[in-house]
């Protein structure tokens, strides 16, 4: 059965809390989970008092203020600071989002950073992710051709043709959207995600690709793609305002043509 | 066992092995297109069935009997009633494949199925009933 209770190992308990500087006048409270494998302890919410006139706007900002001034301890993943390496991706205040994407300001009260959800963790805020980036490479995101390119040129499409790869070509793979959905959740061991899928039809909708059959007899399958309940938090949660469930949908459409 | 503290680790097997699974179980989409064709389908059998529920209210048995016994009546009873119950099916399986895994995973489809087929064809045996029965009363009668 699935498991509705947190296993007793990762039950969150209370943390630290690290206060402002005295006269610090425009003060945000930064609860984030913490844990760390080096020891046999719970994971707990540390308490971060941030003054937000000595930081820039965005979480991000926050999480490197505090990594650089308070608490070097904490753990996180960034790379770009503007939203095109999906490094930052986490859950903040409830959401799964890009931390260098979230302007602070548009969280009222304290503001609340947990690791993706439902991934396991390698410590603080930074999930394991070999297990979607397997799922990813499992339904060969590259172009498969069996015509040879022209010998002096590139593939060629249409406008109309490249214009089918427009809300796909921007996924960053940070898998926001995956671990938003209750079927990745409850299933993520068989079910590729929204994430996935979205790559998958990327390459069923590219002109150029001449395999689109195979893709779609690969993702034909209960789990695999079928688990999707079109749900839908994917397309809610993507901090790229991309649209997974249509895509999803798309795959399931073609299933169906095929079969008359 | 020479590091008691080491956990043992019972799978060894590639990510990329594990993502591949078994391959593709060459399957659902019939399910998923069922579930909607079905359910759009009895969009029109509920509206007419309660429709007819507020036009019987308070009708005598034998009024009820007679309406019952109508083919065309018989005939939308019956789709109404086996369309539900194998879209109930179909909606209940989705159910179990989310939240019951492993070993319980088939006996509990097995269970869910023959229950949600007994409760089904009681149904279409009760509107049988009412289309069959009124007829022979009468035939009956009049012999």
């Amino acid at each position: 059965m699935v498991e509705f209770r947190l296993p007793k190992n990762s039950t969150v308990g209370k943390g630290r809390i690290f206060t402002a500087a005295p006269g610090a006048s425009n003060v945000k409270n930064f609860r984030i989970y913490r844990w760390s494998p080096d020891d046999d302890s719970n994971p707990v919410v540390d308490t971060y008092e941030i003054d937000l006139d000595k930081i820039g706007p965005m979480v991000l900002d926050a999480l490197i203020h505090i990594k650089n001034d308070v608490d070097s301890t904490l753990t996180f993943r960034r790379s770009c600071r503007e939203g095109i390496c999906g490094s930052c991706a986490m859950n903040i205040a409830g959401e799964n989002t890009l931390a260098c994407l979230k302007p602070i300001r548009d969280i009222e009260g304290d503001i609340a950073i947990y690791p993706l959800p439902h991934m396991p963790v390698i410590k603080d805020l930074v999930p394991d992710l070999d297990g979607a980036y397997a799922q990813l490479r499992s339904i060969d995101p590259w172009l498969k051709s069996d015509t040879a390119p022209p010998p002096d040129s590139e593939r060629r499409q249409s406008i109309e043709e490249r214009a089918e790869l427009d809300g796909m070509w921007e996924c960053i793979l940070c898998f926001c959207c995956s671990t938003s959905c209750p079927s990745y959740w409850w299933n993520g061991d068989r079910y590729l995600g929204p994430a996935t899928l979205l790559a998958a039809y990327r390459w069923i909708a590219d002109s150029r690709d001449e395999h689109a059959g195979d893709r779609l007899d690969a993702l034909e399958d209960p789990l695999k793609l079928y688990a999707c309940r079109t749900i839908m938090n994917c397309t809610q949660t993507c901090p790229k305002g991309l649209n997974p469930a249509k895509a999803i949908g798309r795959i399931k459409e073609l299933q169906l043509e095929r079969k008359a | 066992m020479s590091n008691p503290k080491k956990p043992h680790v019972t799978v060894m097997r590639s990510q990329l092995s594990r993502a591949r699974g078994l391959g593709s179980g060459q399957a659902g989409v019939g399910h998923w297109w069922a579930e909607r064709a079905s359910a759009v389908a009895l969009v029109p059998l509920s509206g007419w069935f309660v429709i007819q529920v507020f036009r019987l209210a308070g009708a005598s048995q034998p009024e009820v009997a007679k309406w019952g016994a109508r083919p065309f009546n018989t005939t939308m009873m019956l789709s109404l009633v086996i369309l539900t119950f194998y879209h109930t099916q179909l909606g209940l399986q989705v159910i179990i494949d989310d939240y019951v895994h492993g070993k319980a995973h088939l006996p509990a489809g097995l269970l869910m199925k023959g229950i949600v087929f007994l409760l089904g064809l009681f149904g279409a045996v009760s509107v049988l009933k009412l289309a069959l029965a009124g007829s022979s009363r009468s035939t009956i009668a009049a012999g």
